[in-house]
């Protein structure tokens, strides 16, 4: 169609989708790992009796199992959503995370692993494959200076417009991912592995002790979530069918009188 | 507040609820497609596999883990796994200061024999280690090993040829009969990190963690380190006799646990 513009190369649209597989499965299967010990210490080693964060199951005022969610010294109750939810069987049980959000949806630990193993190097075959193509990503010094007025437009995101190339903020914030939170949960991921310790010995100290590595691990994982929440609600917002059409085939139709 | 703002207000949070409730719709039936993919065997032999690349990344030479200073040991060395052995032969050696248990060395050896815990402590030249036990569930804690190299124990045996693997047999059993039981290569096996421990923390192993002798193997996941150890078996091949090389390893749990 006249006008159409070739957004998205082969490459990059293959990678797209293999990573945003890959970044689902890995979400649900590290909490279906998190659920085998659901508590965070800021250290080394564990310190059971003072955990930044932990879910778990409790007894209620009337005896009945309730949920809890404890993050530093507060404490509150999430019956049904942490701590005590279904349980993949039809019922609630003691578990950290509900059935919905886990795989495999009951608790399995090793085939956890299994899926979170698998996708890991799923996830870092597309890094390699991708690359090249991520440098495009790289903000320029006139990007970075228009920084600050592309967030003061953001601030009435229904009214953001669909651009032929990516706005300041766009391209921040998937640079962003690209080169700060996926590195970061890869390399936390990596530093919770024993034998890998034995290799780089630096790299669970430089990110504060193998459990630390645990909360940076933990901590990515919900920024790309909330990346995930962000990047869907503008693709829905800036023409749906055009983005994903984009993303699919390659072309994208610019807005009527944009640059 | 007039009707209009009301009903929007209304239409707002039918919208959030209808959001969340198609979000977790969908996250249930990826869990739902996650565990049906589980349950199928071909499947699972490709989630399965980069269990070889791993080893292969990580399993070659011998780095060291991290050894700690004194004052990083954990205040309690959490207990994980099976209750120690409960038989009239293991309680009877442990009211006689373990008087009588013997760690046999059998297999494909040239010289197959047996060891006192005083013929480990004395024949053998001991190694102190303080490191750090990654449990598969997430947990860590720092302990500080005394006990005989495994190389040293194995060597004195005389392995023949065609050993590949040691296998090691334990006491302690799931509750239904079925023994604890670990394995590693020769390559593993010959770490010198991977010690027959007789001393936790400068006191005669606890039976909780093992006693009266424990291997451990730092570089690996806690369940690699078997507990309870009472015959070490030198053989070719882990084989059908053998299972897939561990307790958990039947279970689903990779061989090779060094992430």
């Amino acid at each position: 169609m006249k006008g159409r513009i070739y957004r998205h190369p082969l490459a990059v649209r293959v990678t797209h989708w293999i990573v945003a597989l890959a970044l689902l499965v890995l979400t649900m299967s590290g909490l279906q790992i998190f659920m085998a010990h659901p508590a965070l210490y800021a250290s080394d080693a564990s310190t059971f009796d003072k955990p930044v964060l932990s879910i778990y199951a409790d007894a209620g005022a009337a005896g009945q199992p309730v949920g809890r969610l404890q993050v530093g010294s507060h404490v509150v109750t999430t019956t049904h959503v942490l701590g005590w939810t279904s349980d993949g069987f039809g019922g609630e049980n003691s578990r950290a995370f509900p059935a919905w959000a886990t795989i495999p949806a009951y608790r399995d630990l090793a085939d956890g692993r299994r899926w979170h193993i698998f996708f890991a190097w799923v996830l870092i075959a597309c890094a390699l494959v991708y690359g090249y193509w991520a440098l495009r990503l790289i903000p320029k010094g006139r990007e970075l200076r228009e920084l600050p007025s592309a967030v003061l437009r953001h601030m009435l995101p229904w009214r953001v417009k669909a651009e032929s190339s990516y706005n300041p903020l766009q391209k921040t914030a998937y640079f962003t991912v690209v080169f700060v939170l996926v590195p970061i949960a890869v390399i936390s991921g990596l530093a919770l592995g024993p034998s890998v310790d034995s290799w780089a010995p630096w790299l669970p100290a430089l990110l504060g002790g193998r459990q630390f590595a645990r909360i940076w691990h933990f901590a990515a994982m919900f920024a790309i979530i909330g990346f995930f929440v962000t990047h869907v609600a503008m693709v829905a917002a800036t023409g749906l069918w055009n983005n994903l059409r984009a993303m699919i085939t390659g072309w994208f139709s610019p807005p009527k009188g944009a640059s | 507040m007039t009707p209009r703002r009301a009903s929007s207000g209304v239409t707002l949070q039918r919208a959030r609820f209808l959001a969340l409730l198609a979000s977790s719709t969908a996250l249930a039936g990826c869990a739902r497609i996650g565990t049906s993919l589980t349950e199928n065997a071909r499947f699972h032999r490709i989630l399965d596999s980069p269990e070889r690349l791993d080893l292969a990344v990580l399993g070659s030479g011998q780095p060291l883990a991290r050894e700690y200073a004194e004052r990083a040991i954990s205040p309690d060395f959490r207990h994980n796994g099976f209750d120690p052995p409960a038989d009239a032969a293991y309680l009877q050696w442990m009211r006689n200061a373990w008087r009588g248990y013997r760690l046999f060395v059998t297999g494909l050896v040239a010289r197959p024999g047996s060891y006192s815990l005083d013929d480990l402590r004395t024949r053998f030249k001991p190694r102190a280690q303080i490191t750090r036990h990654d449990c598969v569930e997430g947990w860590s804690v720092i302990g500080k090993w005394r006990g005989a190299q495994l190389r040293d124990v194995i060597a004195q045996a005389q392995p023949l040829a065609q050993a590949r693997y040691v296998i090691f047999w334990c006491m302690d059993d799931d509750g239904t009969g079925t023994k604890y039981y670990e394995s590693l290569d020769m390559h593993q096996a010959s770490h010198p990190q991977a010690v027959l421990a007789y001393e936790l923390n400068d006191q005669p192993i606890p039976p909780k963690n093992g006693a009266p002798v424990r291997l451990t193997v730092p570089t690996q996941l806690g369940y690699k380190s078997a507990k309870h150890v009472q015959r070490i078996e030198v053989v070719a091949g882990l084989g059908a006799a053998y299972g897939r090389g561990g307790y958990w390893e039947d279970r689903g749990y990779e061989w090779f646990a060094g992430i």
